[in-house]
């Protein structure tokens, strides 16, 4: 196992963990924080914060960079949303991210799923910010719209990598599709934050993370993240350098420049790390 | 009483993690939620907390040691 630089260290305590492991099982509840194998899952739920997970925990997708298991997927849990919205009351969350398994597979994506947990959590947690955390939804405008009537807070979905590396790490998906979803979300409801982000260390130039950059801020997006890949394992995608936190910094001042009203970078970033600090820095 | 420290499973399919440093030395006392070891897994470093408070009595692995899952690495004599 290759050597890790200094700044990628987490913490972990076992109590703090089991819990919030506990209550997602007893709910029946997924979050990515743990089929994502998120480093950062130690810090959360010892904040007792995490990010759900909703559509079950089988993706249609074979993201080479992504944890999250692909195969035959599992049948809609109609009873989730409810259920989702018992543990944000439970952990007593003030801001809430609720992500998905891309569902290429469902008419709508998961777009109806999507609305009615948000609907659903909003109902049992009246003043609870909601965050989303959408796959493309195959760029389908109507699909697009079930999530913006639901009327979250904020509408994430993550470019992931630069457009130059799709086909190697994201095969399934098109940078231009995700742009699009972006420019449309923002069109259509201007007043909903909408946030994406990439990862580096893929071997990525600066110009091409400025592209990335560029080509949101001309959507109008409002928020972006950056952070480091990290293998899951040695089957996925290689890391080709390990980011230093003062070319995070850089990233960090250069997109402020630009115009994001708020940026999140750093080696540890993830889209949904500290979201509710995102959301606060990007109304302003 | 004693209690058995076990290599803990930091993820779904951790099998194994690298013992990458003791922060704490047999014969050292320590608090609960102090950092006693710390271990390489394929994504990061974690600093292990320690869910007991007492005297570090023992330790069977050196840093840089590959651990399984569960394995006693070591002993806390708990206040």
């Amino acid at each position: 196992m290759e050597k890790k630089p200094e700044w990628l260290k987490v913490s972990y305590n076992k109590e703090a963990v089991e819990e919030v492991t506990g209550l997602m099982a007893k709910l029946k509840l997924n979050t990515v924080c743990k089929e994502a194998n998120c480093p950062n899952l130690g810090e959360c739920y010892k904040k007792r914060t995490a990010t759900f997970m909703i559509l079950g925990s089988i993706c249609t997708r074979h993201c080479r960079f992504c944890n999250v298991s692909s195969g035959v997927v599992e049948t809609v849990d109609p009873k989730e949303p409810q259920h989702l919205a018992e543990a944000v009351k439970e952990l007593d969350l003030k801001h809430v991210v609720i992500t998905s398994v891309t569902r290429d597979d469902l008419e709508d994506g998961g777009a109806k799923h999507f609305a009615d947990t948000i609907n659903a959590v909003r109902v049992l947690n009246p003043g609870v910010s909601i965050e989303v955390l959408i796959p493309d939804l195959q760029g389908v405008e109507e699909h697009l719209d079930i999530v913006i009537a639901a009327n979250p807070d904020v509408i994430n979905h993550n470019v992931e990598t630069v457009r130059e590396f799709y086909p190697e790490v994201r095969p399934e998906a098109d940078y231009d599709r995700s742009i699009a979803v972006l420019e449309y979300v923002k069109r259509k409801a201007p007043h909903i934050k909408t946030k994406t982000g990439i990862m580096v260390g893929l071997g990525e130039t600066d110009e091409q993370v400025f592209k990335v950059m560029d080509d949101s801020l001309n959507v109008g997006c409002d928020i972006f993240t950056i952070g480091q890949y990290l293998q899951p394992s040695p089957k996925h995608i290689a890391v080709k350098a390990y980011v230093t936190p003062e070319k995070f910094a850089e990233y960090k001042k250069i997109g402020e420049a630009k115009g994001f009203h708020y940026i999140a970078s750093s080696p540890l970033v993830r889209s949904s790390y500290r979201a509710e600090e995102a959301l606060e820095g990007g109304k302003s | 009483m004693k209690k058995n420290i076990q290599m803990p499973k930091l993820s779904e399919q951790m099998e194994t993690g690298v013992l990458a440093a003791w922060n704490k030395e047999a014969g050292d006392v320590v608090k609960k939620g102090e950092v006693l070891f710390e271990i390489e897994t394929e994504k990061v470093v974690s600093e292990v907390e320690s869910m007991e408070s007492g005297v570090l009595e023992a330790v069977f692995f050196e840093a840089g040691d590959e651990i399984k899952v569960d394995e006693i690495i070591a002993v806390i004599k708990c206040d």
